[in-house]
């Protein structure tokens, strides 16, 4: 995988810590809600702690789909 | 529905049989001014959309104490906080679901977006509820008072029964996503300074409420540790329960409460030997409703249930 593939998937609604809120464009992200940040984030946002942990969900699919729309 | 309901007594044969005996005890212990009506909720009861229904039995004063799962009330919650719950199919392709954030109970869909919500919600409140109460441990039906006095929605069972001032026990309230936003709620918080709660608390309250109480009666939806816990409390009286309907579909041969059946309850000592009695098995969300719809009936629209003196006075 290319260093520009691998960037183009680093998505909150990949990670592990995301739960769906607002299906597809926003979602929950735990660990934000932890750290006592605002933790509605937008699906194709991503932060530093950012890591691949594929919740083998339909987020990031279908909010780029919308987007195309 | 009464005038089937009699036509199921004038048959008294198979499940119509018991369903218009458990119409009968529901009216005697309506027209029981001494009677305590306890109804233990186990199984998606709300989901399945017996929520209003429910909340108008409290609010009309023909429900005294509720005993639930946690789970219940969590789904009631999420229905207050604007979430809903779908019409599905119990074949729909789980792995799908799954992949949509879509949670399944049989027939019924959940978005995962509306226990997010909630769970964001309710942390929320958890924290103001442990600011108001700084360190004081609250029973499982003082945590349903704090939560149904936030909610703001008349078909809400937990608003219901705050507004009326009636209990709801949640003796396994961990065991549902309130468990899970304690822990959510802790965490943000360092586990400094949380909601605290304690099961055991509730044990004096409901043994107290059966003990005024001078007769006590049951209505059960599944059973569970919803069934025990009011078996338990009419036990601790050294009386037992005076009347009892019990809607299941379980079976007695597992051992599992859900499907004992009363006579077993006999032997405990937590049913009289000569209570009014019976056991419906079948799908309570057509039995109950049709339960109600009756004995509404037969009471007619001005009858009046006073709030019963077990409960002490209204706060």
């Amino acid at each position: 995988m290319t260093k520009k593939s691998e960037e183009e998937q680093k998505f909150c609604g990949n990670c592990g810590s995301h739960n769906a809120y607002n299906y597809p464009e926003e979602i929950f992200c735990t660990k934000r809600f932890l750290e006592n940040k605002n933790p509605v984030v937008k699906t194709l946002w991503h932060c530093e702690d950012w890591h691949l942990n594929p919740q083998k969900c339909q987020c990031v699919e279908d909010v780029t789909k919308h987007e195309k729309r | 529905m009464d005038q089937l309901i009699q036509q199921f007594k004038g048959s008294g044969s198979f499940g119509a049989g018991r369903l218009s005996v458990a119409c009968d005890i529901y009216e005697r212990m309506v027209r029981d001014k001494k009677c305590t009506i306890f109804l233990g909720l186990a199984g998606a009861t709300v989901p399945a959309g017996m929520r209003s229904l429910i909340a108008d039995l409290i609010r009309e004063r023909l429900i005294d104490a509720v005993v639930s799962t946690g789970a219940n009330m969590v789904h009631d919650a999420i229905e207050a906080l604007g979430g809903h719950h779908y019409k599905g199919h119990w074949l729909m392709d789980d792995h799908v679901l799954y992949r949509y954030h879509v949670y399944r109970i049989y027939d019924v869909l959940v978005p995962e977006e509306d226990f997010i919500k909630l769970d964001y919600k309710l942390a929320g409140f958890y924290d103001e509820i442990a600011e108001e109460n700084k360190g004081k441990t609250l029973s499982s039906s003082m945590f349903a008072r704090e939560l149904g006095k936030r909610l703001n929605d008349q078909n809400s069972i937990l608003r219901a029964a705050y507004e009326a001032d009636v209990p709801i026990f949640l003796p396994a309230v961990r065991d549902s996503e309130f468990g899970y936003i304690y822990y959510a709620h802790a965490s943000r918080r360092g586990f400094q300074n949380t909601l605290l709660l304690d099961a055991f608390k509730d044990v004096p309250e409901i043994i107290g409420i059966c003990r005024r109480s001078e007769r006590n009666g049951m209505i059960i939806i599944g059973g569970g540790v919803p069934r025990n816990t009011i078996q338990s409390a009419a036990l601790a009286t050294k009386s037992g329960l005076d009347y009892a309907v019990v809607i299941t579909m379980d079976r007695q041969e597992t051992g599992g409460l859900s499907g004992s059946t009363l006579e077993e309850t006999v032997s405990w000592g937590k049913l009289k030997g000569n209570a009014d009695n019976v056991m419906v098995i079948g799908d309570a969300m057509i039995v109950f409703p049709l339960m109600v719809a009756s004995v509404i009936e037969r009471i007619g629209k001005d009858f009046e249930r006073a709030r019963p003196a077990s409960l002490g006075k209204s706060k």
